[in-house]
C-alpha cells in the first residue's frame, strides 16, 4: 500500500479533490436520485418504500405542463440569446477595433453583480407603479398603468436579460479566434459577403454557438427567480416546483423526484450539444 | 455592396439597443438609491439618508458580515485546492483521469436549485451537516473548484515546465521548486481565479438559499426578505454596493494589469 | 592508478510505451573531457542525458558518477547539473537570483554567494547586467547566464542538451569557440548532445554517434570523421559517395573491392577486420578534379562528365557522372581550383582519389 502511494505522485493534487467530488457532488445527486423514488409519510418524513408516484405526478397534469413550458420558455430564451449575441459579438469581434475588450466586458459585467439585485431592478422598472409606468403615464400616452409582470413575456424577458452575457462571451471568443486569411481566401474565391458569413463564419464558429447554448439553455431551464419575481404564481417553471417542494412544503421525494428529472434533462443537453459542437464546445465554455 | 451599408447600420443600432436593456436597470436603481422617495422608485430630490440608514443597520451589518466570511474562505480554500488540482490534470496521467475532468464540471453545470436541493437533503438526511456556515461553505467550495481549475488549466499550457525541471537540476527538492518556480509561474491564473470566485460566493442567493437554513443570512439572503415588503430605498442602495463594487474591482485589475505589462 | 571515468552507463535501457529510446548503451565519459552524443532526432541522445540528469528513470542497466551507482538518487540530489536547450531560465527573477538559485539551495552563506556569483558573472563577461531580467538580455547572454548558473555549482559533470540550437550561424560559431574555451579553463566534464555534426565536430573530444537508441561508433571528433563505419554514420558525416561493394583482392597493405556496378576501388587497409566490409566511402573535399588528359598513375582515376555545379559559396558542389559505371560521385571543388581549371558542366574529366580517403564500411 505504502509502495503504492508513493509511486502514484499524481495522488496529493487529485486524490483530496476527487474525495471531495464522490462526498459533496455525486452522492448528494445519488441521494436525491434515491429519494426520487420513495414516498413521504404524514409528518414529514421519509418512507422508504419503492414508488413511482412522484414521476407519475411529475409528468401528467399541472406539472407536466409546469416542465413544458419550462423547456419551451428555456429554448425560447436560447434562440432570442442567440439572435441578439451573434450580431452583438459579431459587432464587437469586427467593429470594435482598440474598444473591443472594453465593449464586451460592458456586456459582461451585469452579469457580474448579484444576480437576485439585477432582477429586482427590473422588476421595479416595469413594475405597476414603476419608472416606465410613470414616465408613460406623465408623457399623456397611457391612462392606466400597464400590467407588464406576471405573464409568460415576463418571464422570458427576464431570463434573456440574465443570460445574454453568457451566449455573447463563447460566440465573442469563438469569432476572435477565427483566422482572418480564411475570410480573404473566401473573398479571393468569389464568395459575396452573405455567402461568405453562411459557409465560413457560421459553421467555424459553431464550437462558441454550442457553448453558448449550453451556458443559456441549462441554467434557463432550471430558473425559479425570475419566474418567482417577474411571472409571480401564475408562471411557474421547474425550478419553483423544486424548491416549493423542498422549501415550503417539505415534501423531499416529490422534490427530488423534479430534481432528478431537471437533472436527466441537463445531462442529456449537454451530452447532444457536445456531441454536435464538438470539443470546442466544452473548451468555449471555460 | 447594398448587404454591406445595411449590417453597417442595423449592427450598431442592436449593439445599442442591447447595451441600453443591459444597463438601464441597473444605472436607474442606482440612481434611485439617492432618492427621496420612500419606495425608491421615483425621483424626488437627491438625499444620502437612505446610506446613513444602512449603516445603522444591524442586520445588514451582520449579514455583511457572513457574506464576507464566506466568501473569503471560499476563495482561499477553492483557489489552493483548484491549482492543485489542475496541476494533477495537466501533468500526470492516471486512470479515471477523464471521468475527473469530466465529473467537475459537475457543480457549474447542474441548475443551482438542483445542486441547493441535493445539498439540502444530503446534509440534512444522511450525514447530518449542521446547516449555516458548514453546510454553506461546502456548496460554495463544491462550486468554485472548478472555475479555479479550468482558470489555472487554461494557463498552464502556455508555461514552460522545463523551469521546474531546471529547478530540480540545481537541487531543489519538489516543496521548494512549487513554492519558489510554480506558484510564482501560475500566480496570475490563481488570482484570475479569485476575481471570479469572490464576486461568485458574494452573490450567490439560490443555493445559499436551500442550505442556509435557519437564522443563516447572507447580503442576498437578507435582500430577498425584504423584497417581501415590495420596494424599498434600502434594497437599492445594497444594490447600488453589488454593483458598483465588482466595476471599481475591474477597474483596479485593469489598472494593476497595465502596471505589469509596463 | 586506474582512472575512473567521470560519468559511466552501464547498459542502459529506457522504454517509452512506443519505442525503445535508449537500447543497452553503455558509454564511460573520461574526466576533464568534453564528450558528445551525436545523432538525428528522435535517436535517444536527449533521452539519455536526462537519464544522467536524473530526469528520466532507467528501466535497466547503471548509471555511475565518479564510480558510484546513482540509479536511485533523485535529480535534485545528483552531482550534475543542466543547461536545458530552452535554457529555462527563471523569467520572474533577475539575472544574478539565476545565478544564485542553486547556491542558495544549498544553503551557502549568503556573502559566499555573492562572492561566488560575481567571480562567474566575470568568468562570462556580463558585469553589469546582474539585475537585469532574463527577458531584458540578448539571445547570447542569456545562453551565457544558463552556462554560469550550472557552472557556479562546480558539478561534477555538466550536462548541455543541444544548447546552441535556438541561435543564428554567426552566434552560433562564436558561441562554439567561447564554450571550448570555458570548458578549458575551468576543467569541467562535458557531456553533449546535438544533432549538429558541424558542432559535434568543433568542440568535442570525443564522439559517440548514436541510431535508433544504440550507440554506433565511439571515437576521436577526428576519427568519426575520416573514417566513419557505417553507411549511415558516413552520409550524416557529410561522407556523401558512399558505394556498397565487397574485397575482391587484398596486396601490401591494400584492399581492392568492387563495387555493386563493378567499379574497381583501392583502399588502404584497416585495422579493424572483424567485422564485414559492406562498402567504402569518400568525403567530398578529398577527390580531385583533373582535365581529361591528365596522364596519372596509380589508382582511383576514372573518366566521368560534370553534370551539375553549384555554388555554395566556400566550394562548388561538383557532380561528376562516372563512365564506366553511370555512377554519381559529388566532389568539393574549390574556388581556387576552379579558377585555374574554369570546369563547366558537361565537360569531360578524370575524377581521383588517394587510396587513403577511401574510407572503409563495416556490416
Amino acid at each position: 500500500m505504502k509502495r503504492f502511494l508513493t509511486t502514484q505522485a499524481y495522488l496529493p493534487y487529485v486524490g483530496p479533490i476527487s474525495l471531495w467530488i464522490v462526498l459533496f457532488v455525486i452522492s448528494p445527486l445519488g441521494v436525491i436520485l434515491y429519494f426520487s423514488f420513495l414516498k413521504v409519510g404524514p409528518v414529514g418524513q421519509i418512507v422508504p418504500t419503492f414508488t413511482l408516484e412522484n414521476y407519475l405526478t411529475l409528468f401528467k397534469g399541472a406539472y407536466g405542463i409546469i416542465l413544458l413550458r419550462s423547456l419551451l420558455f428555456a429554448f425560447g430564451t436560447n434562440m432570442i440569446c442567440l439572435l441578439i449575441g451573434y450580431p452583438l459579438a459579431y459587432w464587437i469581434v469586427r467593429y470594435g477595433g482598440k474598444l473591443k475588450i472594453t465593449l464586451l466586458f460592458l456586456v459582461i459585467m451585469p452579469s457580474w453583480t448579484c444576480y437576485l439585485i439585477r432582477l429586482y431592478a427590473l422588476k421595479t422598472l416595469a413594475g405597476y407603479t414603476g419608472l416606465i409606468n410613470s414616465t408613460l403615464l406623465n408623457l399623456g400616452l397611457i391612462s392606466s398603468p400597464l400590467e407588464m409582470l406576471y405573464n409568460p413575456t415576463a418571464v422570458i424577458i427576464g431570463l434573456v436579460y440574465s443570460w445574454l452575457p453568457f451566449m455573447v462571451l463563447p460566440i465573442y471568443a469563438s469569432l476572435d479566434g477565427l483566422d482572418p486569411s480564411l475570410l480573404e481566401a473566401a473573398v479571393d474565391l468569389g464568395a459575396t459577403p452573405l455567402r461568405r458569413f453562411f459557409t465560413v463564419t457560421l459553421p467555424l464558429t459553431k464550437g462558441g454557438i454550442f457553448a453558448g447554448t449550453i451556458l443559456v439553455f441549462i441554467p434557463s431551464l432550471g430558473e425559479w427567480l425570475v419566474p418567482l419575481l417577474l411571472g409571480g404564481a401564475k408562471v411557474m417553471m421547474v425550478g419553483n416546483l423544486v424548491e416549493h417542494h423542498f422549501i415550503k412544503l417539505g415534501n423531499i421525494p416529490m422534490g427530488s423526484s423534479i430534481a432528478a428529472a431537471l437533472t436527466a434533462i441537463v445531462l442529456l443537453i449537454m451530452y447532444l450539444s457536445i456531441k454536435v459542437g464538438g470539443e470546442e464546445a466544452l473548451e468555449r465554455i471555460i | 455592396m447594398k448587404s454591406w451599408n445595411k449590417t453597417g447600420k442595423i449592427l450598431p443600432a442592436v449593439a445599442t439597443l442591447v447595451y441600453l436593456f443591459m444597463w438601464a436597470p441597473v444605472f436607474i436603481l442606482v440612481l434611485f438609491s439617492f432618492s427621496n422617495n420612500k419606495f425608491g422608485i421615483k425621483w424626488e430630490g437627491f438625499t444620502l439618508k437612505w446610506y446613513a440608514e444602512l449603516f445603522n443597520n444591524v442586520a445588514v451589518r451582520n449579514a455583511l458580515k457572513m457574506s464576507l466570511t464566506v466568501a473569503i474562505i471560499t476563495v482561499v480554500v477553492a483557489t489552493i485546492a483548484g491549482t492543485l488540482t489542475a496541476y494533477g490534470l495537466y501533468k500526470y496521467k492516471f486512470r479515471g483521469k477523464r471521468a475527473l475532468r469530466t465529473t467537475i464540471l459537475l457543480p457549474i453545470v447542474m441548475p443551482y436549485v438542483v445542486t441547493g436541493a441535493a445539498l439540502l437533503a444530503f446534509f440534512t438526511r444522511i450525514v447530518h451537516v449542521p446547516l449555516g456556515y458548514p453546510s454553506i461553505l461546502i456548496a460554495h467550495i463544491s462550486f468554485s473548484v472548478p472555475l479555479a481549475v479550468f482558470v489555472v488549466l487554461g494557463r498552464m499550457a502556455r508555461i514552460d515546465w522545463t523551469l521546474e525541471e531546471a529547478s530540480a537540476d540545481l537541487g531543489a527538492d519538489r516543496l521548494t521548486t512549487w513554492r519558489k518556480i510554480t506558484v510564482p509561474l501560475l500566480l496570475p491564473a490563481i488570482i484570475a481565479s479569485a476575481a471570479l470566485i469572490f464576486p461568485w460566493s458574494f452573490d450567490d442567493f439560490t443555493i445559499t438559499y436551500f442550505v442556509a437554513g435557519v437564522g443563516s443570512t447572507t447580503l442576498p439572503i437578507y435582500v430577498f426578505s425584504q423584497l417581501r415588503y415590495g420596494a424599498t430605498p434600502v434594497i437599492n442602495t445594497i444594490g447600488t454596493i453589488f454593483v458598483t463594487l465588482p466595476i471599481i474591482g475591474l477597474l483596479l485589475v485593469s489598472l494593476l494589469q497595465k502596471k505589469e505589462v509596463t | 592508478m586506474e582512472n575512473i571515468p567521470c560519468v559511466e552507463l552501464r547498459n542502459v535501457v529506457k522504454r517509452f510505451p512506443s519505442v525503445t529510446a535508449v537500447d543497452h548503451v553503455s558509454l564511460k565519459v573520461e574526466q576533464g573531457k568534453v564528450f558528445s552524443l551525436l545523432g538525428p532526432s528522435g535517436c535517444g541522445k536527449t533521452t539519455a542525458l536526462r537519464l544522467v540528469a536524473g530526469l528520466e528513470t532507467l528501466d535497466e542497466g547503471d548509471i555511475l558518477i565518479d564510480g558510484k551507482v546513482i540509479n536511485d538518487v533523485p535529480a535534485h540530489k545528483r552531482e550534475c547539473n543542466t543547461v536545458f536547450q530552452t535554457l529555462a531560465l527563471f523569467p520572474h527573477m533577475t539575472a544574478e537570483q539565476n545565478v544564485a538559485y542553486g547556491l542558495e539551495r544549498r544553503k551557502v552563506p549568503k556573502n559566499e554567494i555573492k562572492r561566488r556569483v560575481g567571480e562567474m558573472f566575470e568568468l562570462i563577461q556580463l558585469g553589469g547586467m546582474e539585475k537585469r531580467r532574463p527577458s531584458q538580455l540578448s539571445g547570447g547572454q542569456r545562453q551565457r547566464i544558463a552556462l554560469a548558473r550550472s557552472l557556479v555549482l562546480k558539478p561534477k559533470i555538466l550536462l548541455l542538451d543541444e544548447p546552441l540550437a535556438s541561435l543564428d550561424r554567426k552566434l552560433r560559431k562564436e558561441m562554439q569557440v567561447e564554450l571550448k574555451e570555458l570548458q578549458r579553463e575551468v576543467g569541467i566534464t562535458f557531456l553533449y548532445v546535438t544533432h549538429d555534426q558541424k558542432v559535434a565536430l568543433s568542440i568535442s573530444d570525443i564522439i559517440a554517434v548514436m541510431v535508433e537508441g544504440r550507440l554506433e561508433q565511439v571515437g576521436l571528433a577526428k576519427e568519426i570523421y575520416e573514417t566513419p563505419r557505417t553507411k549511415f554514420i558516413a552520409d550524416f558525416m557529410g561522407a556523401t559517395n558512399i558505394f556498397s561493394g565487397k574485397v575482391v583482392a587484398k596486396t601490401n597493405g591494400e584492399l581492392q573491392l568492387q563495387t555493386e556496378k563493378g567499379l574497381k576501388v583501392i583502399a588502404a587497409e584497416t585495422k579493424d577486420s572483424s567485422k564485414k566490409i559492406t562498402g567504402i566511402s569518400i568525403h567530398p573535399e578529398l577527390i580531385e578534379i583533373l582535365p581529361k588528359n591528365t596522364g596519372l598513375k596509380g589508382d582511383n582515376n576514372f573518366k566521368g562528365k560534370i553534370v551539375e555545379m553549384i555554388y555554395q559559396g566556400d566550394f562548388i558542389e561538383t557532380k561528376v557522372c562516372l563512365d564506366q559505371t553511370s555512377e554519381l560521385v559529388t566532389v568539393h571543388l574549390s574556388s581556387r581550383q576552379d579558377r585555374e581549371a574554369q570546369f563547366s558542366p558537361g565537360e569531360e574529366v578524370l575524377v581521383h582519389w588517394s587510396p587513403e580517403s577511401s574510407n572503409i564500411l563495416l556490416g
